[in-house]
């Protein structure tokens, strides 16, 4: 009795008193890791925050350190004949193709996680191709084919620009949407079936409610690409039709105008603004295994 | 989460056109959309610009013609040097991002990957998507303030008397590398976070406790495991680099020319439709080299689960 109370104590050792490991990682990241962690993250977020300061700004060109605070950037870009109506333009265009590509995106995810056939992982290659060839590339091809088929009215339109937006966004969309479908339990629909349940209500009352996160984030990847994307609107905008980063880019190549930072800052805030609303539907930490192949 | 027996939710038979997909009828309803937009204005839209860049140049024509069917466009891109040379270099740039982007992009996957505490974890993956999801331009204008001759860096650096004259940091190969790596790094980082954060712990510590100091058991066992999204990170990398336009107009300020620009300069300053698309078909067949061994790496590792 009294061996086994001596003998105890060992094999209750301290590490038990805190089961959670924050405290004490086990596997500290090496320091050599941790800085360049640390440059890199500047790297990627530094553009970004230099954009809102020029936009912000008092005077025409940043210094370091920044002259002060001032809003007539700001205020020219909302009285802007170029700016303003370019920002409405890609919000517009940005909005339409989220809606087509989250639709046509997720059906195309259902059927391919779901469907197993002979070929399927070239036909996932087949939707997920125009993220990884060059925007120059398919806006040619595209412009050539709009010239060549003149019955379609499709040459410098809003619908002839928003079909390519389509094709370069729905990878992103079947990328987030296969991702949460494959973490979800197919037993919980066929649940549904079996408990007499048509498929389209099964759907959208079990599966629906268990992928919204995916189809969320997805559609706001669809959104924030369309609105960024810059290569394929090259070949297709239009005097009328001229997407914000189109209208950023001829105001860079010929001088430095804070306005278009302002502009800039505005298309930031989208982002900011869209990614944390959708984070709190979404765990982002899920998309590290976000698979573009 | 493995792929569920097919079929299970239609019960029908299916029609004898749909056997080769399983569950009939109702469920390639689901995929006809997508295809048909992506066949229309994606695959023939392709294929109609390889048919034209076998016809011969010709300045101000866009159709395609059956009678002259020539090589002539591609026997001009490689006789004149100013059109190879030019590929050449994207894929060098190209092949230098892809290993830059790895070299900064592997320490933070890793960092981020090991990562505990959810929350910090979610807001790590929240910037890596807002960078990657941020207006290209914007993020190159972000670079121009910084980087130009009268930039942040140089102007500063002018003002402490650090320097006498602005530093070469733009208008060069190294400031459109810069701004291709800034483009294409949160798509390596995304590729090898899943694969880090894949590799079972208990091999790290096994390691570990059989005597490997913490450098051999990165070497020996963390790296290697992560082959997969190394080499697919970096092939998505390269494609995404070889054919970005707007990196190397910015950043390199019409000094570094490489082949997007002259696709673009074909279309636009000369109306060589069908000169401009047999460069496209090169730049396509380059990518495509990219995308079709990416494809097979990861067929070969993730047994196309995925």
């Amino acid at each position: 009795m009294s061996v086994i109370t001596k003998d105890a104590p060992p094999f209750n050792p301290p590490t038990s008193a805190s089961p959670r490991r924050n405290d004490k990682d086990p596997h500290p990241v090496p320091l050599l890791f941790r800085i360049i962690a640390v440059i890199t993250f500047a790297y990627l977020l530094i553009p970004a925050v230099i954009v809102v300061a020029a936009g912000l700004n008092s005077g025409t060109y940043l210094t370091f350190p920044p002259e002060g605070i001032s809003l007539k950037w700001v205020r020219g870009f909302l009285t802007s004949d170029t700016f303003l109506p370019a920002y409405l333009f890609s919000l517009r265009l940005a909005f339409v193709t989220m809606i087509i590509s989250t639709v046509l995106g997720t059906m195309t995810s259902i059927f391919l996680t779901r469907v197993a056939f002979r070929g399927r992982g070239v036909a996932r290659a087949f939707f997920l191709a125009p993220l990884l060839l060059p925007g120059v590339v398919i806006g040619l091809a595209l412009y050539t084919y709009y010239l060549n088929m003149p019955w379609l009215h499709l040459s410098r339109t809003f619908w002839g620009m928003m079909l390519g937006h389509v094709l370069v966004t729905m990878p992103f969309v079947i990328g987030t949407v296969s991702a949460s479908l494959y973490g979800f339990d197919l037993s919980l629909e066929e649940a549904a079936r079996s408990l007499g349940s048509g498929p389209l209500r099964a759907f959208f009352t079990v599966t629906l409610p268990n992928i919204k996160s995916g189809i969320s984030a997805g559609s706001l990847f669809a959104f924030i690409v369309s609105f960024g994307q810059f290569d394929l609107s090259l070949m297709l905008s239009t005097p009328n039709h001229t997407p914000l980063p189109f209208a950023m880019y001829n105001s860079l190549r010929y001088q430095f105008e804070p306005t278009s930072a302002a502009a800039g800052t505005f298309a930031i805030l989208l982002v900011v603004v869209s990614m944390l609303l959708t984070s709190r539907m979404t765990n982002f930490s899920k998309f590290g295994g976000m698979k573009f192949s | 989460m493995a792929v569920t027996g097919a079929g299970a939710l239609n019960q029908r038979q299916p029609l004898r056109v749909f056997r080769l997909i399983p569950g009939g009828t109702r469920t390639v309803l689901l995929v006809l959309p997508a295809t048909a937009i992506f066949v229309i204005f994606f695959i023939v839209p392709t294929i109609l610009l390889l048919a034209i860049a076998f016809n011969p140049s010709k300045v101000g024509v866009v159709d395609f013609s059956f009678s002259n069917l020539t090589l002539e466009t591609f026997q001009r891109f490689f006789n004149r040097p100013l059109y190879w040379q030019a590929l050449v270099r994207s894929v060098e740039l190209s092949v230098v991002t892809a290993v830059l982007a790895l070299l900064l992009g592997y320490p933070l996957s890793y960092f981020v990957a090991k990562e505990q505490r959810p929350g910090r974890a979610n807001l790590y993956m929240i910037l890596i998507l807002s960078s990657m999801q941020l207006d290209l331009i914007i993020r190159m204008y972000g670079l121009m303030i910084l980087m130009g001759d009268t930039g942040l860096i140089n102007d500063t650096l002018l003002k402490w008397n650090l320097i006498d004259s602005p530093l070469p940091l733009m208008y060069n190969q190294f400031g459109v590398i810069v701004g291709m790596v800034q483009l294409a790094l949160p798509f390596m980082i995304l590729s090898l976070i899943g694969v880090i954060q894949g590799i079972e712990p208990s091999l790290e510590e096994a390691a570990r406790s059989l005597g490997a100091n913490r450098l051999r058991t990165f070497l020996t066992i963390t790296f290697p495991m992560s082959m997969p999204g190394v080499l697919a990170g970096s092939l998505l990398v390269f494609a995404i680099a070889v054919g970005s336009y707007a990196v190397p107009v910015l950043m390199g300020g019409w000094r570094v020319i490489v082949t997007p620009m002259h696709i673009y300069q074909q279309v636009s300053e000369v109306g060589n439709w069908r000169f401009a698309a047999a460069i496209a078909c090169l730049l396509f067949g380059v990518s495509l080299a990219a995308v079709f061994v990416y494809h097979r790496y990861t067929q070969k590792y993730i047994g196309g689960l995925v």
